[in-house]
């Protein structure tokens, strides 16, 4: 077992490591049927909602994907294989996983209360990530049975005004092409989180080059004529309305994971929903990536982008290091450690 | 649009959408203009990134101005056009891009109009020419035949047809050869040109200049890649261009004008002698004063402020003016604003005549508001939708006003009645002082509305410009060499001519009073707008003009060159400072000049009855025929607002009668089903046959002139040389309807295509369809991509989508344009050494198609806009608020 300490993370602040901007290599879709496609269709376009409406309209209706299943890296390896053939050629990259992966591993400087377990292949100077499926299914039981507050609307419901926000500010293609029936009557849609967009990015971080794989949203306006030009996506995201310091503090934390996200998959734009306590669209605010770090530090100052990257530069190169042989190795880390372990995992 | 102090009106009721612009002068040093560098910072406070001509504003101006000696050749007038165009261009500093915008053929609906124009334009011309003609031979008689030759020259010179300025003529030709000249120059030399992409849609591309405009944003709109918060400005005279800006749903939009109010105070030129400081009356056709006496006086009249229109001034306005709180449905303001523009149809437009119980200077648009706050409740939902009307709604508010519309007549007839009443107190009044004054004179207090400052955006509303000083000091024309003082009390003559210039009949000498009778009592026509006939041609002189009528129709037999300057101020509110308030300056007072009386008599029980049977000949009973012209209007409000909302919905349907029904002909419109034929434009000489009168057949290729004039001509009914004015109501000819013949499409391409074969190659070059043109500095980093793709050895295709990330936000296509050369030299068009020509042109010039979209143009705002901080305060929304609840219910119903 090697360890490779969080802590002190004061040792990977300064200016961050080369980052390779993401650049989309493939794509695939799974649609209304959650049937996967290597084609665009599931891609969406953004449109604002209207203001005012109750995200908790449909609750009763949503149509839940049941994800108890384990997908592993399917639809990622299949478009890789795809693209392959396609062009005759390999793609090479060190690290293969989905962003939310290496979220979880770009995160871990300021996010001491989350554990992960993932597991790790090598294969063909690829090291293949995906999360330990065991592990997903225990801690989502756990959350769910804690109590929530008093009063307070239930991880459910919370989860659902998220995909609520995602219905009301899509359209299935661009404004122009889209009739302004469709736009008007997204508030009596049935959600379904069924369908999605995902796309397969070239990106690096430090020395490593990686292939990650994620679900975008939306677009902004159109990909661009010259496939070398980076993509206008839209990343959508709620919040609960900031009034205090305390959920000024909560926010930031939560722009974290945002900014991670998006920047993982070079997502240049996130539309932040506000809304109430009991779920009301108060207002959104759209977000400029490249400018979160910077809003952070001149707030409560509780995390630092430079930092994340230049701490999975490194953890990185000490992955490459770690994993040398073929087979399947555990990356680990518990709740509140100060380091992530990885070891050969005995299981397989 | 049309619609009388339109512009005015909206400044009033909603002040804040107004503010001045603040304009860098030139620099002099030695005598030497240092020009603006405009590559810095706008001193407005803000950029702006793309600038909309609709040329026309700037053509008539400059080539037939007001308010200075008309250009003597077409060099000069392109030269005037340039400096100007330059003026409004540095004023505005567009960053992406400059679209120059020339009327093109217009639908068949605009045509009824243009004709009307034309034809009373190319009266007016005559007249002038008569008016000149007269006025040499009456000079020679008085001074033994010795005249100065400058007075001579400027008599001589035939008045230049504004005529020309219509599609497909060579003055067009010449335009437009000018114009991509000017703007590739201006590329090449001025350093804040190098990032800008100029397209010239020029006469040869079909529509009328402010609507391929709006085709233009709409395109643009239609793109992904738009920026929603690009900030337009739009060029123009026309006030209803704050419609479209409203229509385009843009919300970072201004309107730019010339400050009209400023004009207003400022002199006009005599339009005999072309010089300044008298009228026509007093013109003496002495020498021309010498250059830097009045050249500097020039320069500063010529330099009239600009104003902008805030569009997003009004929305906000709107906002609060047509939040309904009772609606059972959720208030969109796009949707509002649509049916605000679809409201302010009604009141004119140039499509249609407007309702006879709505006037814009009774608040019209006031009512038709009310009308629609009550019914929104009731109708659930907005009456139109990206362009198409709810006609099941509409009738709602065409209900709701035939309601009020005998109410509003009889109301319109008291205050009518008030009006005459004051008029002749006051005319007493006045009477009475001028015999008791001693004429000093003095100079009288009227000017431009002051502004306050440019960031609050309030007009100051000084006094009601129409009315004159009560003591108004009194001119006496037969005096000679005038004073300065007197210079300037001319001045105020020509404005507040009304008041002033009858009451000096009285004090002409004799020697004045022949010449104005010589005259025709004719007073510069450019303000004629608000002159009624003098007293020296009475009733006897204008009898003259008579042509016989249909007995049932009210014509008077005023000229028609009585009229105002038609084209240059469409909308007439420039340099008509009384046409919204005609109380007291525009009252005929020579009980002479009564106009004939108004037998139609809205105010009296059967109006209708009387209506129909005097306008349209049409039997009292026929109530279906009513409807008939009722529906034809509705087929033509659905009309205007598709051109608006959508582009041109067809180009060959008209509105085929010359007045407007009542509200309460307005019947099961909901059982109506409209469609429009597409159909295709006229070709530009189809059109100018369609509009321009025999007078002006210079303009037309020769072949067609005959169809004209000769006897045997099968469409000579088109071109009658002398028509009848009605004045519908009305006091002025300008303000009645020219009662010509429509124009019958069949009949005039059948008798024109006997004489086709014979056109020469030039005349069908200029007969053909254009395209528009793109012209870019080798700087912009679109130059690199269209030189690469066009010009070099890995020549891509003929026609291809450019990049909008490398046109930054310019979308469309581009096509190679087979006569610019690469690398070649720019030549000035006309006449040697008037501008310059450039060795090597760093230009180039493509065509250029924008992108279009198949689906309707919905109106909402696009995403990613970010609105700009609220003007309005509480206090103004309040009191809009306030005042929507209030107003327009005056006539009950
Ligand atoms: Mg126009």
């Amino acid at each position: 077992m090697s360890n490779f300490a969080i802590q002190p993370v004061s040792r990977f602040a300064g200016s961050s490591a080369a980052i390779r901007r993401p650049k989309e290599i493939a794509y695939f879709s799974y649609d209304d049927d959650h049937v996967f496609h290597l084609d665009e269709r599931s891609l969406r376009y953004y449109y604002p909602p209207n203001l005012g409406v109750d995200l908790s309209k449909g609750f009763d209706t949503f149509q839940q994907l049941d994800d108890t299943a384990d997908d592993h890296l399917d639809g990622l390896l299949k478009t890789i294989i795809d693209l392959e053939q396609r062009t005759g050629t390999k793609c090479t990259a060190e690290v293969v996983t989905w962003r939310g992966m290496m979220t979880k591993i770009m995160a871990a400087p300021f996010d001491n209360m989350s554990g992960f377990e993932m597991n790790a292949t090598r294969f063909q100077d690829s090291i293949f990530i995906e999360e330990n499926h065991e592990h997903k299914l225990e801690s989502r039981k756990q959350q769910h049975a804690q109590p929530s507050r008093r009063g307070a609307p239930s991880q459910d419901l919370m989860s659902f005004w998220g995909y609520k926000f995602e219905t009301l500010s899509l359209i299935p293609d661009q404004w122009d092409s889209t009739s302004r029936e469709v736009i008007e009557t997204r508030e009596n849609m049935v959600v379904n989180n069924y369908a999605q967009y995902c796309s397969v990015v070239k990106t690096g971080i430090g020395k490593a080059r990686m292939l990650i794989g994620g679900e975008v949203d939306a677009l902004w306006d159109c990909k661009p004529d010259n496939r070398d030009d980076p993509i206008n996506w839209v990343e959508l995201k709620t919040s609960a309305e900031i009034a205090n310091d305390k959920d000024t503090l909560k926010y930031e934390r939560k722009l974290l994971k945002f900014w991670i996200q998006s920047f993982l998959l070079g997502v240049p734009k996130i539309i932040v929903g506000f809304r109430s306590q009991n779920g009301i669209l108060q207002r959104f605010e759209e977000l400029e990536t490249k400018n979160i770090p910077g809003m952070v530090k001149r707030g409560k100052g509780i995390w630092d982008g430079n930092l994340c990257i230049n701490f999975t530069a490194a953890f990185l190169d000490w992955l490459k290091q770690t994993i040398t042989t073929d087979g399947v190795w555990r990356i680990r880390r518990r709740e509140r450690s100060p380091v992530i372990e990885i070891f050969r995992n005995e299981e397989s | 649009m049309g619609v009388p102090a339109l512009f005015r009106w909206l400044s009033q009721k909603y002040p804040k959408i107004i503010s001045q612009v603040i304009e860098e002068k030139p620099g002099e040093v030695d005598g030497q203009e240092i020009p603006v560098s405009t590559a810095g910072p706008n001193p407005n406070g803000e950029e702006f990134d793309n600038l909309y001509l609709d040329m026309n504003g700037i053509v008539h101006p400059c080539s037939h101005p007001e308010d200075r000696p008309p250009p003597s050749t077409e060099e000069e007038m392109m030269l005037a056009i340039f400096k100007y165009t330059d003026r409004v261009v540095n004023m505005v500093r567009p960053r992406k891009l400059l679209l120059i915008a020339v009327d093109g053929v217009a639908p068949r609906a605009k045509m009824n109009q243009q004709r009307s124009r034309r034809f009373r334009s190319a009266q007016e011309a005559a007249q002038k020419d008569e008016d000149k003609e007269e006025f040499l031979k009456m000079l020679k008689s008085q001074n033994n035949g010795v005249v100065h030759e400058d007075a001579t020259a400027m008599a001589q010179k035939k008045t230049w047809d504004s005529n020309a300025i219509t599609p497909g003529t060579p003055f067009m030709d010449i335009l437009a050869a000018s114009l991509r000249y000017w703007c590739a120059y201006k590329v090449n030399t001025d350093p804040a040109w190098e990032k800008v992409k100029v397209i010239i849609s020029d006469a040869t591309v079909p529509g009328e200049g402010e609507h391929k405009i709006m085709e233009f944003i709409r395109s643009q709109r239609s793109s992904p890649e738009h920026d929603p918060n690009t900030r337009h400005v739009m060029y123009g005279l026309d006030a209803d261009l704050i419609m479209l800006g409203l229509a385009t749903h843009e919300p970072h939009f201004r309107v730019l004008r010339e400050d009209v109010f400023f004009q207003e105070s400022k002199a006009r030129t005599c339009h005999i002698c072309g010089q300044k400081g008298h009228i026509a009356e007093a013109c003496k056709g002495e020498a021309k004063q010498k250059e830097g006496d009045f050249g500097e006086k020039d320069k500063a009249l010529t330099d009239k402020p600009f104003i902008w229109l805030h569009v997003s001034v009004l929305r906000e306005y709107l906002e609060a003016e047509l939040h309904v709180p009772q609606a059972t449905f959720r208030f969109d303001l796009e949707r509002a604003l649509d049916d605000w523009v679809f409201m302010c149809f009604f009141v004119g437009n140039d499509f249609l005549p407007h309702l006879p119980s709505l006037d814009i200077r009774e608040n019209g648009i006031d009512t038709l508001i009310a009308i629609w706050r009550d019914n929104i409740p009731l109708m659930g939902g907005y009456v139109t939708k990206d362009g198409h009307v709810d006609l099941e709604r509409a009738q709602f508010i065409l209900d709701g006003l035939a309601k009020q519309e005998d109410a509003i007549f009889r109301r319109r007839r008291q205050t009518e009645e008030r009006r005459d009443a004051n008029a002749k107190r006051r005319k007493l009044e006045e009477q009475n002082r001028s015999r008791s004054q001693n004429n000093t004179v003095q100079r009288g207090r009227r000017g431009s509305p002051d502004y306050s400052s440019p960031s609050s955006g309030t007009i100051g509303r000084a006094k009601d410009p129409s009315i004159a000083p009560a003591d108004m000091p009194l001119f006496v024309p037969g005096k000679g060499i005038l004073t300065k003082e007197e210079r300037a009390v001319t001045h105020d003559m020509v404005v507040n001519r009304g008041t002033v210039h009858k009451a000096n009949a009285a004090n002409k000498s004799a020697a004045a009073a022949l010449k104005s009778q010589l005259l025709g009592g004719q007073i510069d026509p450019s303000s004629a707008n608000q002159t009624e006939p003098s007293a020296g041609d009475g009733a006897d002189g204008s009898g003259q003009n008579n042509t016989p009528q249909s007995a049932d129709v009210t014509t008077t037999p005023v000229s028609a060159s009585r009229k105002r300057k038609a084209e240059l101020m469409e909308d007439g509110d420039a340099g008509t400072p009384s046409r919204d308030s005609p109380d007291v300056s525009n009252k005929p007072q020579a009980d002479s000049d009564e106009p004939p009386p108004d037998n139609v008599r809205l105010w009296e029980e059967g109006y209708a009855d009387r209506y129909y049977e005097q306008k349209f000949n049409v039997d009292p009973k026929d109530i279906a025929f009513r409807n008939n012209v009722a529906r034809a209007y509705v087929e033509g409000l659905a009309w205007v607002l598709l051109y608006y909302f959508q582009g041109c919905p067809s180009w060959t349907w008209y509105y085929p009668y010359h007045y407007a029904p009542f509200a309460a002909d307005f019947v099961e419109l909901d059982k109506m089903n409209i469609k429009f034929e597409k159909g295709t434009p006229f070709k530009p000489f189809e059109q100018l046959m369609g509009v321009l009168p025999a007078a002006s057949n210079h303009a037309i290729p020769e072949v067609f002139r005959s169809l004209m004039s000769d006897e045997d001509s099968e469409i000579l009914d088109f071109y009658p040389t002398d028509f009848p004015i009605d004045l519908n109501g009305k006091k002025f000819a300008w303000q009645g309807v020219a009662l010509l013949p429509f124009i019958d499409a069949k009949r005039l391409l059948e008798a024109m295509a006997t004489r086709y074969p014979l056109l020469s190659a030039d005349d069908v070059a200029r007969n053909a369809l254009g395209k528009d043109v793109l012209i870019m500095s080798n700087r912009h980093p679109l130059y690199e991509e269209i030189a690469t793709n066009f010009y070099s050895k890995r020549q891509g295709s003929p026609k291809y989508k450019i990049n909008p990330r490398i046109s930054e936000g310019l979308a469309g296509k581009v096509e190679k344009n087979e006569d610019y050369i690469p690398q070649s030299s720019l030549i000035f068009p006309l006449e040697e050494g008037v501008m310059p020509n450039l060795d090597e042109d760093n230009s180039i010039s493509v065509h250029y198609e924008m992108p279009h979209s198949v689906h309707i143009h919905k109106s909402m705002i696009l995403r990613g806009v970010k609105s700009a901080p609220p003007t309005l305060d509480r206090a103004d929304i309040e009191a809009t608020k306030g005042r929507a609840n209030s107003s327009g219910r005056s006539h009950g119903g």
